[in-house]
This record gives C-alpha cells, structure tokens and sequence, in this order.
C-alpha cells in the first residue's frame, strides 16, 4: 500500500515538473515549493547526521578531541549574525575560509592547472597531432591576453584561439547531449514502467 | 652459464640405455615433482641491500634497494620472489614483512615507527629454495621539513607570485596599465541600464558551490560591482543562493556597495536570499522565480554545475540579457550558446578587478599576463628542444 | 579593528596553507584534511542561519497572506517534516539515513522523482539551446556546432553503422570524434585551464594581501 503511494506520488511530482516545460502552472509551482523545502529539510539533516554527529559533536565530546573546539567557535561565530549587535563577529569566520580557500587553490591549481598541463605540453614536432596541440595551446593563451588589444598578429593569433576554443565547447557539448538523453529515458521508464506497468 | 646451471647439470650426466629407460620411468612416476628433487641449489642471494629513512615524506616508511640475484632474468632464471625480512636486532629475529615478485630491485616499507632502528634483510626464492642477504645497517624513519621533488613547484609559485606582486606595486605608485576591452564586462552596464529602464529586476546567481571554492568568491567581488550599479541606478537586485555561508558573505557584500555608492537606506536583508542547498532544488526554485518575476538582467557568475543551463534557458525565455561568467570547463559551451555574454574563465577572476578599475586589482591582471609570456617562452623553448630530442628540460616541469 | 583582524585571519591561514604544501612533516601534512572538516563544521553550523531566512520570508508570506502565500505553507511545511524526521528520527527509532526509515520514503518517493526529473529537464533545453546556436550563423557558432556533430555522433552506435562502409578508418565517426576530443578539444581545455591557474593565482594573492577585502563588508 506504501508503496503504491510512493509510486504514485512520485509519477505525479514527476509530471508536475515537466508541466514547466509548457509554462508555469500552480502544479509546476507546487511540486518546486515542494522540491524547495524537501530538499532544505534533507540538507539539515544531512549535515546534523553526517557532519555535526560525527565529525565535531562524538569526537569533541566523547574522544575528547579538543582541538575541535576551535570550528565549534567558529560555527558559533557564524550563527551570531542571528544578533545584530554581534553579527560582525561572522567576519573572523568567513575570513578564515576565505584564506584556506586562497591558499589551497593557489597552491593546488599552480601545480594541476598550470605546471601539469605546461608539462604535458611540451611535445616534439614529430607528429601533425602534436603541432595541432601546441598550436591550440599557445593561441588559446593567447586569446585570454588583457594587456593589448586584439589586433595584428596577436589579433590572429588570438582568433585562432576563439576557434580552438570553439571547437572544444562544441566537443563537450555533444559529449554531454547522450547523457542528458540517457537522463529523460530513465524518467520515462519509470513513468511508463514502474507507474504504468507498459514495459516489461 | 652461471656455476649454478653447470651444477645442475652435472648431476644428469650418466651414460648407457637401461639407465635412460630407467631414467624415463621414473620421469613418469614422480612426474613433476623429480625437478623440484632435482634442484637443491639456493639461487644467488641479492647484493647490495641499503636501507634509508624515505626522503620527503611525513616519516613512518623505510626505503629498500638491492641489486637482482643473478639467477633472476640471468643464470638459472628461476628466482621466483623476493622477501623482505625485518628486525629491530641487528641479530633477529627477522619477520617477514612483504613478498615481491621477480624482477623487484626496490621496497617501500610503510609500516615503520618513526625513530626506531631496522634491519632489513632481502631473501630470495626459487620455489624450493632460500637464499638470504646479510643484514642492512641500521635505520630508522623521520619526517622531514621540506619536500624537495616540490622545490621546481616553489620556484614556479614564487616567479608567478613576484610577478604579479610587482605589478600592483607598480599600479599602486600610480603608473597608467592598459587593460584591453572585455565585451562581457563592458555589458553590464548596458545589462542594469536596460532593467532600470524597464523597471524590472536584476537577478545575481553566484553559483551553486560554497565559499571554499574561489570561483564563487570570485563572483561576490563580481556581486559587489554590479550592486554598486543597482545601488545608484535604484534598481531592485535580487540575489538567490544555495549557500548559508555564501548568503551570509553576499549581504556583507552588497550592503558595503550600497554604502559605498552613498545608498546605504536602500539596501535591507532581504535581497539576499536562501533557497536550498540542493543543486537541483535550487535550480526549480530560481527558475520559478525568474518566470514570476521576469528579471530583465541575470548574472550567474561562480561555479556551475548541470544546472547551468536550466537556468540559463529559463533565463532566456523570460527574456533577460545574460551574463555568465564561471571556470567550469564543462558548463562553458552551455552558458555560450544561452547567454548574450560569457566569460571564460580566467576572464571570471579578472571581472571584478576590471569593473572596479582599482588599480592594485588592474596590476593584478598585468601580473597574470606575464606568467602567461613566461608559459609561452617555455612551451616555445621546450617544444623545439623536445623536438631535438633534449628531454631534461621538460622534466623540469613534472610535479610531485 | 572590525575589518583588521580578518583581513590577518585571511592573510595567515592562506599563507600557513600554502607553506603546508611543502612540508611532508605533521601536523602541516594534515592539515588539508583537517580544514576541510572545519569548513564542513563552520557550513553545518550556517546552514541555520539559511534555513531560518527561508522560514522566515515564507513565514511572512503567509502572515501577510500575500500572493502565493499557500505555496509559502508548502515550503514550511515540507522542510519541518522532512528536517524533523531526519534531525528528530521523529516516526522511527532507527537512524534516518538507513532504509526503510520514514525519511528514506520522502528520499525515494518525493526527493529523488523532483531532483531527477529537474535533471532531466535538461534534454529539452539542450535541444533548444542547440537550435539556437544553429540559427546564429557565424563561424564560431559552426565551429561549435560541426565539432557538437561529430563529437555527438561518435560516440553513438549508429554513428560507427552510418560510415562503417568506408575502407578508411580515420574517416569513420568515431575515429573523428576521438580525435576532436584528443587533440583540438584538448588544446583548448589546457589554454582554459592555465588561464583559470593565473587567475585564481592572481585572486588568492589579492585575498591574501588584503587588495580584494569586499566580502568582508563596511566597518
């Protein structure tokens, strides 16, 4: 019987949402204040479950693990944006992720961004396959120069960059359109299969 | 031949048929196992066994090399295994630790205690029989201070850095730097301008992940520009986002433009909002928002997912000019053939330094093209030493 | 001091993150993991100052039975339920996350059909997005869609039957296809990709200096 609903709920939210692709509708609309707070709701448990449990509550309070004292503050600091008086105090918070967040991404994308793909491009001219990589490389760079106009040999190099550049939003475009199909099949098959039982 | 093959040989020398026969059924008797029999020569043990503290690592792990047996690959050519054995005694007892296959010249053993002496012994097997190695010296694991395979990283990261430091130092003692057009940037104005004629929205998307992604802090500097505009144009802003943090931030953010642009009464709370922290749900609840309330300017600028083009398309039909900007490869083709405008990623970090036209924040941008000249000296050198067949200087370059 | 002391925390923490990076010994080799688990902390903790907004900007709808405020019911209510199940184990003693739970049931029957089918929404405007960037008639726009084409229909069967016929492989779809991707594709991703690196360079230090500080509002 449970079950029954689950399916039927779910084969009508999932019509809801495809109602949109008419225009907007109150059913549209419901099943997305829906999606809204179900997900919201999900989210906030997820994160007591999942993080506050067991990664500052358990270890904090019952291995002792002080050193977590420090985000539990941190968390708290956060949440005094609730006080106006203090709210500022979420500053030295945000400040702190913000400064991970620079040095880590500094860090990691020199080496995976920069070094790493400047590594795998020094290539010998032996082949036309290698020439067409430095090429694109070198001209796409190119293209992303800011401190002279577009114009002259750096013009034309650069629009040979615009066209590799072209060329590879173009390949993942269409390396993406299958699986976005494979996507709508799988609603489908649950609509006609699993809700109407017409496949077998 | 190694003495060893001699000797084997040696044994299976007689003459005269009966034996042969004699010999023959025997064979078919024991079958395989005569051979094994056959073989009581223990394979030449491996020389050269050193034992050092693992270089540049966080300590608890011991290299091994040795030089092969050489009945491996060579001689006999029945080595079968390696094994290495430890003590914390010179005299043992040794345990074994690991077994390797033929051909191994080299161990890590992970499992050290830091600060505590080792002996290593590497033994070799040919199915049958043992040969061991004598005992190593002594050593023990240590973490160390710095990372050596990591000093070409250094030195990239320090070259990179300088450069750009010395462009905001050259901006800050107020030295003009040209900056070329970037069409994406120069449209918002045009983008704002066209909502507060229309007395329509603006709507700000900073992406779906959270602050610990600089793309997204990149859009809040970009979110700061444009409600510089909105606060002086006096058109409605509208920023939905997924993040608790990220709202947390973005109200900082344009609560400090409208400040800043002489606003302050016009600004409230409530224009920055929380949705959900689902992609997906977040994607349903801007795309109901922007039907509703038909916002004639949308930016999305930060990091994008799948949703990048649900967005997007919604964005579209409802008629809006479209700015996007986000360092997702993948999401790039989307947001090109949805929006009137995209910028593609390095363009991302570089928009609210242009915007602001600060000039520290333009010195910046100089400092990236140099590293940009530098990577293309260096693609351009390494490509013809590569092509000369000179492989040392792209070596250089690998990380660790 | 409201804006000094973070732009020092900023300035430290990013500095202390990028030394860590050389440094095999503990505690700098762990602390990538370790703030990763702060960030989480810190986020968990936010996440109440969200949810609260939302409460509140519906809440207010439905106070001032403004339009649309019955969808504002549906928002407050479905969070409650779903938050209160999965935080509460309000309906079962086992943990929410396990199957069979109460909030395992909205997982599958409410949560997953709205997340999968907004997904899939995406095959649609796809389609449509591709039919604009075929009207748009400039070379950029051919380029994207001819590499779109090949790139498409390389990696579907009937691609490799439409011109398996053909004695010369590199002119098979697939082959075409690998190709793209191999070589111009991969050009240009890695011209992306040292840009994005500069950039993000060029971003951290104006963070860690203190040269971009906007996020951190007025004093």
């Amino acid at each position: 019987m449970a079950d029954t609903i689950g399916i039927w709920v779910a084969a009508l939210l999932t019509l809801f949402i495809f109602s949109f692709l008419y225009k907007d509708n109150p059913l549209y609309k419901m099943a997305e204040h829906l999606f809204i707070g179900v997900s919201a709701g999900y989210w906030v448990s997820y994160l007591y479950q999942n993080v506050f449990k067991p990664n500052l509550y358990n270890p904090l309070f019952h291995q002792g693990k002080l050193l977590l004292i420090i985000p539990l503050i941190l968390g708290l600091m956060m949440v005094m944006r609730l006080f106006p008086k203090i709210g500022w105090i979420s500053r030295w918070s945000i400040a702190f992720i913000v400064g991970i967040t620079s040095g880590y991404y500094l860090i990691t994308y020199l080496q995976t961004n920069a070094v790493d793909q400047v590594r795998a491009s020094l290539l010998n001219f032996s082949q036309i396959n290698n020439i067409i990589l430095v090429v694109g490389v070198l001209s796409g760079l190119i293209y992303f120069f800011f401190s002279a106009e577009h114009r002259g040999v750096l013009g034309g190099t650069a629009k040979l960059g615009i066209w590799f550049l072209m060329v590879a939003f173009g390949a993942s475009f269409g390396y993406t359109v299958m699986a976005r199909i494979s996507l709508l099949i799988g609603r489908m098959q649950f609509l006609l299969g699993d809700w109407l039982g017409l496949l077998h | 031949m190694s003495e060893k093959l001699r000797r084997k040989g040696r044994g299976c020398r007689k003459g005269g048929l009966i034996p042969l026969a004699a010999f023959i059924f025997f064979l078919f008797l024991w079958d395989g196992a005569w051979a094994e029999d056959l073989d009581t020569l223990p394979p030449s043990p491996p020389r050269e066994v050193t034992a050092f503290d693992t270089p540049n690592d966080a300590g608890g792990s011991i290299t091994l090399t040795w030089r092969k047996s050489t009945d491996d690959g060579t001689g006999a050519g029945d080595v079968t295994a390696y094994i290495i054995l430890r003590a914390e005694r010179k005299e043992g007892p040794y345990k074994e630790i690991t077994k390797l296959p033929a051909g191994a010249v080299r161990y890590e053993d992970t499992t050290t205690k830091d600060g505590v002496d080792y002996f290593y012994k590497v033994s070799v097997s040919d199915g049958v029989n043992i040969s061991e190695s004598p005992p190593s010296q002594a050593v023990h694991s240590k973490a160390q201070w710095f990372n050596f395979k990591r000093l070409n990283m250094l030195l990239a990261g320090f070259i990179l850095s300088l450069g750009i430091v010395y462009f905001i130092s050259r901006a800050r003692a107020g030295k003009e730097l040209y900056i070329r057009k970037i069409a994406g940037l120069d449209a918002v104005n045009e983008a704002v301008g066209r909502a507060t004629e229309m007395g329509r929205k603006v709507f700000f998307i900073p992406g779906i992940l959270d602050l610990d992604d600089v793309q997204t802090i990149a859009g809040l500097s970009i979110l700061g520009q444009v409600a510089k505009l909105t606060a002086e144009y006096g058109t409605k802003l509208e920023v939905p986002v997924c993040r608790s943090v990220v709202m947390v931030t973005a109200r900082e953010t344009v609560k400090e433009a409208y400040l800043d642009s002489g606003h302050p009464d016009a600004y409230n709370d409530e224009i920055v909002h929380y949705l959900t922290d689902d992609q997906f749900g977040y994607a349903a609840g801007v795309d109901g928002l922007m039907l509703r309330e038909k916002p004639a300017a949308i930016f999305y600028q930060g990091a994008f997912y799948a949703e990048s083009l649900i967005l997007a398309e919604t964005g579209f039909s409802v008629g809006a000019i479209q700015i996007a900007g986000t360092a997702m490869p993948s999401q790039l083709p989307f947001f090109i053939t949805a929006c009137d405008y995209t910028l593609i990623g390095e363009e991302l970090f570089a928009a609210s330094a242009y915007l602001s036209r600060e000039p520290r924040a333009l010195g910046s941008i100089k400092g990236q093209d140099l590293g940009k000249a530098i990577i293309l000296f260096i693609l351009g050198l390494g490509v013809v030493l590569e092509t000369l067949g000179i492989t040392g200087f792209s070596q250089l370059f690998t990380t660790q | 001091m409201r804006r000094e002391i973070p732009l020092f925390i900023t300035a430290i923490t990013g500095v202390v993150f990028i030394i860590a990076y050389f440094i095999p010994h503990p505690p700098f080799n762990q602390i990538q993991d370790l703030f990763q688990t702060w960030f989480q902390i810190i986020a968990a903790f936010a996440i109440i100052l969200g949810v609260l907004n939302l409460m509140v900007v519906n809440g207010d709808k439905v106070y001032r039975r403004s339009k649309g405020w019955g969808y504002s019911v549906i928002i407050i209510l479905s969070f409650l339920v779903m938050a209160g199940i999965g935080t509460f184990k309000l309906g079962s003693k086992a943990s929410p996350l396990e199957e069979g739970t109460p909030f395992m049931y909205l997982f599958y029957n409410v949560y997953y059909p709205l997340t999968s089918t907004v997904f899939a929404l995406l095959a649609f405007f796809v389609a449509s997005a591709s039919f604009r960037a075929f009207r748009a008639r400039n070379k950029e726009a051919a380029l994207l869609l001819t590499a779109a084409f090949f790139v498409m229909l390389g990696r579907v069967p009937i691609g490799d039957y439409l011109t398996s016929w053909i004695p010369l492989k590199w002119l098979h779809l697939s082959t075409i296809a690998n190709w793209i991707m191999a070589y111009p594709n991969m050009a240009a991703q890695r011209a992306i990709m040292i840009g994005i690196a500069l950039g993000i360079i060029s971003t951290s230090l104006r963070l860690i200096l203190g040269i971009e500080r906007s996020y951190l509002g007025g004093d």
